[in-house]
């Protein structure tokens, strides 16, 4: 996802699209509320409509969760409306605004701005609805669809860090291409950082760039290199932005499978998942599971309408490397 | 309608000395004045790796700035180029890597895809005489959700053969950066040495005085609207090609303001009439340079943004009070 003109573009492109990049990914919103999930009054009733909210629908993830989620909801007789926020917090509180009122029997939202949606889920359980915070805690909510973001982050920097300590003693130059504009991002970034640091403290960080798009990344990690062309390691805070880094290690003469390189990212999108699987250095991202949050879309509010308890759901992030091509092949299978 | 009309404004030459191209174009001084102090502070600005990575990045934003200053510099406004750019490189794409297509003939389709976007534009604006403004910022919204209708994943994997587009090398040169130079050099000599250059500023200053002198003020901005969607296809197709990877969401969102920036930067102005193709050079450059230098000076992300803009309204105030070029 995208930074300034180059200035105002590019910063107006981050505001919109670092949140959307990340959470889109898969990452949360900030944990700082109280996950106090009330059980619905629509409890042990059968479902036949989910809204999804998602706003960040110039993604490509939203066109998979749409499938996915879609093919979920029919196996269960159930339709699945979507909205059109187009990454803006304010028609994404006139959507749900119109669905509230519309009474429409379960809706699963990903907050933009997780403050603003209170009233909205308030009211929404005021009325009988079942309310899904999708992507972090609301104090007013049926319950939530969760992702851990930092332990993306942390599990990327701890296997680059292993890799460092094995592949190149200890020693090298790290660039890591961060997002520092969101939490989520932030939080990403943090465990990303503190893990690699930590485990590889012999590894000189050359560079913190933001960069959470492919364009940006290839040109940051363009100047970097013009100060440093010894670079071993990019980490970054999205696929995308590694994606560019890893191009710009090419074009600038760096062999595909150079065994002095490493490039990782987190998200699991389909052109870094193809780069990993092809033995090139771009050699890991911690990646969600469209099928898996697809899953907990629909099945989350089901749950609430049938009375269980505990029918919040932690969708899982995972590592994926060379070695797991089984994974590979599932995860792009889903983003096909 | 001849080039030695008196009714038509007379453009002026790139440069007519030293001293005068300075007066004209202060942004000039300030590009000077921004090279020096990165190259004092990094030690690495003014390598040729670097400089080489700043006129690639810059390249295409150039290719997109030059087509889109003619059509400013006669009255119109185009805010569709960005999602024009991802229409672009994703038809480029979608036929290389997908159809296996020659590079000559995804390419072709993405330049097909621009112009027919500039058309779309031109013909609501030159002939139906809607505003620009609103017609492009329409189409910039259409053409993103077509292409995301169209291409809701990212595409990929393009092949040896269209990665050839962004990724070979001329002379030593790298392949965006010819097409840049040559698309400079074009628009510059249109500007200065044709009837058609003439006429763009006669329909900047004036648009009814310029029809009452002959002047055919519907066709001009219709190919400079056509030529502005094929350069931002272009442009889409140089960085899918550099990418190997084009994303119909995100791909050259915001792209729109950065070309604009760079073009209002080089001293057009948006009320039409005035502008050079050097100044637009210099604006891209100093967009350009000033990203590359920051970064090598590894500044906080936010500090980064606030220089960025400090720089911008200090570069605009400075083409604000320059004298004008073009008439």
């Amino acid at each position: 996802m995208t930074p300034p003109p180059y200035t105002a573009s590019r910063r107006h492109f981050l505001a919109l699209s670092a949140a959307a990049a990340l959470a889109a990914a898969g990452c949360s919103a900030p944990e700082n509320t109280a996950a106090s999930a009330k059980p619905s009054r629509s409890g042990g009733t059968r479902l036949t409509k989910i809204g999804l909210d998602y706003p960040f629908t110039q993604l490509p993830l939203y066109s998979t969760l749409v499938k996915l989620s879609t093919a979920r909801a029919k196996q269960h007789g159930i339709s699945l409306l979507t909205t059109s926020d187009n990454a803006s917090a304010d028609t994404q509180a006139t959507n749900l605004t119109t669905w509230v009122a519309r009474k429409v029997p379960a809706i699963v939202s990903f907050p933009m701005v997780f403050e603003a949606a209170e009233p909205l889920a308030k009211a929404a359980l005021d009325a009988g609805l079942i309310w899904v915070t999708y992507g972090g805690s609301l104090e007013h909510q049926s319950a939530d669809i969760r992702f851990s973001f930092r332990e993306g982050g942390t599990l990327l920097g701890a296997a680059a860090a292993k890799w460092a300590q094995e592949h190149l003693g200890g020693k090298g130059k790290i660039a890591f291409l961060t997002d520092d504009t969101i939490e989520l991002g932030r939080e990403r970034t943090k465990g990303m950082i503190d893990a690699f640091t930590k485990a590889a403290p012999g590894v000189d960080v050359v560079a913190r760039e933001q960069s959470i798009d492919p364009d940006t990344g290839l040109s940051r990690t363009k100047a970097i290199l013009a100060k440093h062309p010894d670079l071993n390691l990019v980490l970054g805070v999205t696929d995308a932005a590694a994606y560019g880094g890893f191009k710009a290690l090419q074009q600038a003469g760096r062999a595909k499978d150079d065994a002095k390189t490493f490039v990782g990212g987190q998200d699991g999108s389909a052109p870094s998942l193809l780069a990993v699987k092809q033995g090139t250095f771009y050699r890991a991202s911690a990646a969600l599971a469209p099928k898996d949050i697809a899953a907990a879309i629909v099945d989350v509010p089901r749950a609430v309408a049938a009375g269980k308890a505990n029918p919040s759901a932690q969708v899982p992030i995972t590592l994926v490397q060379r070695a797991d091509t089984a994974r590979i092949d599932a995860l792009l299978a889903q983003n096909a | 309608m001849t080039t030695a009309d008196p009714a038509l404004p007379r453009p002026r030459p790139l440069a007519t000395g030293g001293l005068a191209v300075v007066r004209r174009n202060p942004l000039l001084v300030v590009l000077v004045a921004m090279v020096l102090i990165f190259q004092l502070t990094t030690g690495s600005f003014l390598d040729p790796a670097n400089l080489s990575g700043i006129a690639t990045d810059a390249a295409t934003l150039a290719i997109v700035a030059v087509p889109l200053a003619l059509l400013v510099i006669s009255g119109y406004l185009d805010l569709s180029v960005g999602s024009t750019l991802a229409l672009g490189g994703l038809v480029g794409g979608w036929l290389a890597g997908q159809h296996h297509q020659s590079p000559a003939v995804a390419l072709l389709g993405a330049l097909a895809a621009g112009a027919l976007v500039g058309a779309v534009n031109g013909v609501l604006c030159c002939w139906f005489g809607l505003s620009a403004f609103i017609v492009t910022l329409g189409m910039l919204t259409a053409v993103r959700g077509l292409a995301q209708q169209l291409f809701p994943l990212p595409l990929s994997g393009f092949g040896s053969g269209f990665a050839w587009i962004g990724g070979a090398r001329v002379a030593g040169i790298a392949a965006p950066v010819v097409i840049a130079a040559l698309v400079l050099a074009a628009g510059a000599l249109f500007l200065a040495f044709t009837p058609a250059g003439r006429h763009v500023f006669a329909i900047g200053v004036n648009r009814e005085a310029a029809h009452l002198s002959g002047i055919h003020i519907r066709r001009t901005p219709f190919a400079l609207f056509v030529a502005t969607g094929v350069a931002a296809a272009l442009a889409g197709a140089i960085k899918a090609s550099v990418l190997d990877s084009a994303v119909a969401g995100t791909s050259g969102a915001g792209f729109e303001l950065t070309v604009l920036t760079a073009v209002l930067l080089g001293g057009v102005a948006l009320t039409g009439g005035t502008g050079s193709i050097l100044g637009v050079l210099l604006g891209v450059l100093f967009l350009g340079g000033l990203q590359n230098g920051l970064t090598l000076l590894n500044v906080p992300t936010f500090w980064q943004q606030m220089a960025q803009g400090v720089a911008l309204v200090a570069g605009a105030a400075l083409a604000c009070f320059a004298p004008r070029t073009g008439r």
